[in-house]
């Protein structure tokens, strides 16, 4: 098994845990682990807020003060001076309040991961459901295509039958016109037939 | 003597805490006294509709009588009424329309109980949230016994429990933990009651090496055993496990057993197997470095007890009081409230092979104090001796 372990700022060392393996007691291993891991919350928290910016720092000299801005005056320095000797009792009453701050801002730490990871996940969900929208929606639209040429197809389909059986209804008055000439003309044809053949008799009865 | 037990659903694939919790019990008492179990014929917890034939059967020599149910549940009508008794102001009527709407509404196996309460000595009652345990301890109060199996969640403070956990006659706790709550919600500590649990059997042999090569799983692993589940602390569980990961240079692998309701991370190291054979389970928790259990609400954690039957240590979800709790008492696990704790922990237990194994052994003796079979017979027997005295 590979056992080396990072020691990475601000990691903790779990080779610094005391423990009695002739007298194990779970309690006190949760003890050490509970001291370790506050003494470590207390070491990270100086990042985000440091006793310096709570209290003054009670050894730095008025000259380090007078470069650090130009707004330090002489009050100030006497201030400063005045406060030194109060300095521990001030850190022990803000300690309570800075220990409350730290603990809010990792509870507020571990909000904000837990809403990145969170926010990750309905990224991801809604990632996934516009992937599956956009296929759903080109495998639509690509349906719908074709159900439109199909439906284009068919209107000229019926355009064209539509001029067939109109030419066809005009073609077949026109034969049918055609054919009522041709039946007059067949009994003008029989009449004068039949004038010539009267007129052929009369002709014999004359010639005879 | 003849006991009732009397349970939401009964039956062989039937795999819930609680179901299982009274089945195991029922089959170990069976030679001791003549058990009925009353049940309904629900097979789905979420709604509860009838799914086993009505009447009478015997399942591994138990006899077991099967009530249907009035109506199956509306997931959807539940959850607004859920919503309202957590949330919000509400009346006694509304709690009552909720343990209603819970389940699994059968009035005829409240109505059998009533009709033939001469016929048995003593009901005990599995389940303290649903409709056959609060309308059947009201209905023989004088003759119930409850096995609670509560967990710390909303709506164990209901007005409606404060006044059904004095009513019964006895209690059967899980846990210390357990009892300690229901006694500081309700003040019944003139009801009698022990801390029983139940008992499990651990195989006496493991495939652990088919499994790892099943699974191609060569290197150490630590394992979750149970449903994968915001509420059981899976989340955190990876959170953790993955940030544990990336800040220590280590080859462990986190390997899931048990249905999955949470999307799990992606990653080479977390390996679910999803729901697996007994054997299965216990050849992959034999090979384990060790257990984790991030669940926030137990009453007892069976699959912990079951660790530490084959003397493997547990890192456990602190909050939960009953879990933090066993592991004091058993000396036998390691527990986190946070990330800082939850990696010098799992990286103590990780690297100290001797830690592991003064811990498991811890575990083991304290699940055969506490936990066989032997010893949860006789802690029943023994409950059961003093209310007969008692009523003598």
């Amino acid at each position: 098994m590979n056992k080396k372990m990072d020691k990475k700022d601000g990691q903790f060392d779990p080779e610094t845990i005391r423990i009695d393996y002739d007298h194990l007691d779970v309690a006190d291993i949760m003890d050490q682990i509970k001291k370790k891991t506050d003494a470590q919350r207390m070491d990270d928290f100086p990042v985000l807020v440091s006793e310096e910016d709570v209290l003054p720092d009670s050894s730095l000299n008025a000259s380090e003060f007078e470069e650090n801005g130009p707004g330090s005056s002489k009050a100030k320095k006497i201030l400063l001076k005045l406060m030194r000797p109060f300095s521990p009792i001030i850190k022990l009453l803000v300690l309570p309040v800075h220990q409350e701050l730290r603990e809010t801002i990792q509870t507020l730490d571990r909000t904000n991961k837990r809403l990145d990871l969170l926010s990750d996940y309905l990224n991801g969900a809604l990632d996934e459901v516009k992937t599956n929208l956009g296929q759903f929606n080109s495998e639509t639209n690509k349906r719908v295509d074709l159900a439109f040429e199909d439906l284009t197809r068919a209107k000229e389909y019926a355009k064209l039958l539509h001029n067939l059986s109109h030419n066809i209804v005009v073609e077949m008055t026109k034969l049918k016109i055609e054919e009522e000439n041709l039946k007059i003309r067949i009994r003008i044809l029989e009449k004068d037939f039949e004038h010539l053949k009267s007129r052929e008799k009369a002709l014999e009865s004359r010639m005879s | 003597m003849k006991l009732a037990f009397v349970v939401q659903r009964y039956g062989l694939d039937i795999n819930g805490g609680a179901e299982l919790h009274c089945r195991w019990v029922a089959e170990h008492l069976k030679k001791f006294c003549d058990i009925e179990v009353l049940t309904t014929r629900a097979f789905d917890y979420v709604t509860w509709k009838d799914h086993f034939p009505q009447g009478e059967e015997s399942i591994n020599g138990i006899r077991v009588k099967r009530f249907s149910v009035n109506r199956p549940r509306n997931p959807e009508r539940f959850g607004k009424i859920q919503d309202l008794i957590v949330d919000h102001e509400h009346k006694e009527i509304d709690e009552l329309r909720w343990i209603e709407e819970e389940g699994p509404l059968s009035s005829s196996l409240i109505h059998h109980i009533k009709e033939h309460e001469s016929d048995y000595d003593y009901f005990i009652f599995f389940s303290y949230r649903y409709y056959h345990s609060y309308w059947g301890i009201q209905t023989v109060p004088h003759k119930s016994i409850l096995v609670p199996t509560a967990e710390h969640d909303a709506v164990i403070h209901l007005k409606i429990f404060k006044e059904l956990f004095r009513k019964p006659l006895a209690f059967v706790f899980n846990s210390v933990e357990e009892r300690k709550m229901i006694q500081a919600l309700s003040q019944n500590e003139n009801v009698m009651g022990d801390v029983v649990g139940v008992g499990t059997v651990v195989p006496k042999e493991f495939k652990t090496e088919e499994f790892r090569k099943k699974h191609q799983i060569p290197g150490p692993y630590v394992i979750y055993v149970g449903r994968i589940d915001e509420n059981k602390g899976c989340d955190e569980l990876f959170d953790f496990f993955l940030r544990f990961k990336k800040e220590s240079d280590t080859d462990v692998k986190l390997v899931l057993v048990g249905n999955t309701k949470l999307k799990i991370p992606s990653h080479l190291d977390i390996i679910y197997l999803g729901f697996t054979s007994e054997e299965e389970k216990f050849s992959a928790l034999n090979g384990a470095e060790f257990l984790i259990m991030p669940s926030f609400f137990e009453s007892l954690s069976m699959v912990t007890l079951e660790a530490w039957a084959m003397e493997k240590p547990v890192l456990a979800n602190a909050r939960c009081r009953v879990l933090k709790g066993q592991c004091l008492r058993s000396n036998a696990g390691l527990f986190y409230e946070n990330f800082g704790e939850f990696s010098l922990a799992f990286h103590l237990l990780l690297f100290s092979e001797r830690l592991r194994k003064i811990l498991g052994a811890n575990g083991l003796q304290y699940f055969n104090q506490n936990y066989t079979w032997d010893v949860i017979e006789k802690k029943y027997l023994s409950l059961l001796d003093r209310l007969q005295q008692r009523t003598a």
